[in-house]
């Protein structure tokens, strides 16, 4: 599903985000991303999306070497995967439902196919009875329900979660990293950046820690931090 | 919490039988997505209406100011073609050559290049002239027992600045005595149209060049407003193509709407300036309107709308480039 060759990510401002990273995921998988703030996570979800291409070493999502894609399919590799916001990034003027919509909208799909299916990704997390409110007068939680309805609309094979949980409180949180675990059930490969070591511990999903850019640890039911 | 992820739906509303993939999402044809275009572009303007408001109204003002320069610009260069226009040499005539003699050296004036027009005037209209500008008419004949002045030919010249070559060319004609024109006068006149002209092209070209950075700018702004929407855009998967339509045809919309209020003030600005100016100030004459107007107005509407248009490509790139 997702292959790291020896990756190597260094910005235009000289900070090497990660260092000759070579990692597997498997289709269907559920991954932790765990370590500290600057350690690299964000910029592995990066490279999957093409927002970044690495230094050197090769990305492959799907078969598929994302570093050297042309840049007109992009989109079509962006079509496959969902993307969770830790800030939700939901469009504060429109409804929930254009709101879940709206990646069916950009992406060219046919309009009679709108209904059914946000119905379905609003179902899925639990806000069916809310799809004509606006964001603002849903909880963090909820907004962030909304923010995976719109991730899982496309049906992608590949959900990345940047924080997912960093700006809820525990309940939500816990009612977030479930709905993500639902959705790896049904063979999503799901990966999610995290900071939060109650839920890791609880769900014993593959940890994979980074630090300073570098893989240090990967482990099949791994705890948030190292066992001793 | 529970939480049960079924397989999505299908458009026709029966649910797709567990673990198939669902078929393959059906791309709407490219009439569709064009539809879908403008449904997204007519959405963003409703949708953010007091930014379009606020963007509509500054690119007015910039179109005004841009097309008052232009109207100015013109009006400037029409007045020195006038003023050119009314420099001319006089070309005193041999005393004695016959009415047919004087329209021979006429024509032989009008054979130069340079040369736009040359009249006669005989002696006794140029007296009939000067009677007319005493005011009196039968005061000079009264006093003056023959005619002093001479026979002439009026000679117009095509361009101000030439008018020592041509008048040297004039007193070479046969029956020519002597060529008369105001040297330091004229002098004066080519210096200050040359100026005028030059002041009318600045002024077009400065506030031509303010007015686009304006448009650019606050298409820009409204742009920047909604980068979040962008970069959702952007990272669901939308084409750039697909972004930059919407964006392109709000700017177009933004910028003639803009234009059509900017036609409605201009034209009728310029219709009540010329009116009133014929009235109060007649020797100081504007360009008729239908001769100006059409040009002012066909600009406007080039500017705002491609203006409009160039400035949501030059507001998104930084944006598309997640």
């Amino acid at each position: 599903m997702i292959q790291f060759d020896d990756v190597r990510m260094r910005y235009s401002t000289g900070v090497a985000a990660l260092q000759d990273v070579t990692l597997r995921i498997e289709s269907g998988e559920f991954v932790f991303l765990v370590g500290p703030t600057g350690s690299g996570k964000s910029t592995f979800l990066k490279l999957i999306q093409r927002i970044e291409r690495p230094s050197s070493g090769r990305v492959i999502v799907d078969g598929v070497d994302v570093g050297a894609l042309p840049a007109e399919e992009v989109p079509s590799l962006r079509r496959r995967l969902g993307v969770v916001f830790q800030e939700f990034k939901l469009l504060p003027d429109r409804s929930v439902a254009d709101n879940v919509a709206f990646a069916l909208r950009v992406t060219g799909t046919d309009p009679v196919e709108f209904a059914p299916r946000v119905h379905w990704a609003l179902e899925v997390v639990g806000l069916a009875g809310r799809a004509a409110e606006l964001p603002a007068r849903l909880s963090g939680g909820e907004q962030q329900r909304v923010g995976v309805a719109r991730a899982i609309i496309n049906r992608p094979s590949l959900l990345l979660a940047d924080e997912p949980t960093g700006n809820l409180d525990p309940e939500a949180a816990w009612e977030i990293m479930h709905l993500l675990s639902a959705v790896n059930l049904r063979g999503t490969t799901v990966v999610v950046t995290t900071h939060n070591p109650t839920l890791v511990d609880i769900l014993r999903r593959r940890v994979v820690a980074l630090h300073e850019g570098r893989v240090v640890r990967d482990e099949h039911r791994g705890l948030y931090t190292a066992a001793r | 919490m529970s939480i049960e992820v079924s397989t999505p739906p299908r458009a026709d509303g029966a649910s797709a039988p567990a673990g198939v993939r669902h078929r393959p999402r059906r791309v709407v044809a490219r009439a569709g997505l064009l539809g879908e275009m403008f449904r997204e572009a007519a959405d963003g303007l409703r949708r953010n209406g007091l930014m379009t408001a606020a963007a509509i109204s500054t690119i007015v003002v910039a179109l005004a100011v841009a097309g008052g320069g232009l109207l100015a610009s013109a009006n400037l260069m029409h007045l020195a073609a006038i003023l050119e226009g009314q420099v001319e040499i006089v070309a005193i005539l041999r005393d004695g050559l016959s009415a047919a003699e004087q329209e021979r050296v006429a024509t032989a004036v009008r054979r130069l290049s340079s040369v736009r027009g040359a009249t006669v005037v005989s002696k006794s209209a140029a007296l009939h002239r000067l009677q007319r500008s005493f005011g009196t008419p039968s005061s000079i004949g009264d006093l003056l027992s023959n005619n002093p002045l001479p026979d002439s030919v009026e000679v117009r010249v095509v361009d101000a600045r030439q008018i020592r070559v041509v008048a040297g060319m004039v007193g070479r004609v046969s029956g020519v005595e002597e060529v008369v024109f105001g040297t330091p006068v004229v002098d004066r006149l080519v210096a200050l149209t040359r100026a005028v002209r030059s002041a009318g092209a600045v002024l077009a070209a400065l506030l031509g060049l303010a007015s686009l950075l304006i448009i650019v700018n606050t298409i820009r702004l409204a742009v920047a407003a909604r980068r979040q929407e962008i970069e959702i855009m952007a990272l669901v998967g939308a084409t750039p193509a697909f972004i930059r339509g919407p964006f392109m045809l709000e700017g177009a919309l933004q910028g003639a709407l803009a234009a059509a209020l900017t036609t409605i003030l201009l034209v009728g600005g310029y219709m009540a300036l010329a009116a009133g100016l014929s009235a109060s100030l007649p020797f100081l004459p504007l360009l008729a309107p239908a001769a100006i107007l059409p040009v002012a107005v066909a600009i406007v509407w080039m500017l705002g709308t491609a203006v409009g248009i160039g400035g949501s490509v030059v507001g998104l790139r930084r944006y598309l480039r997640v």
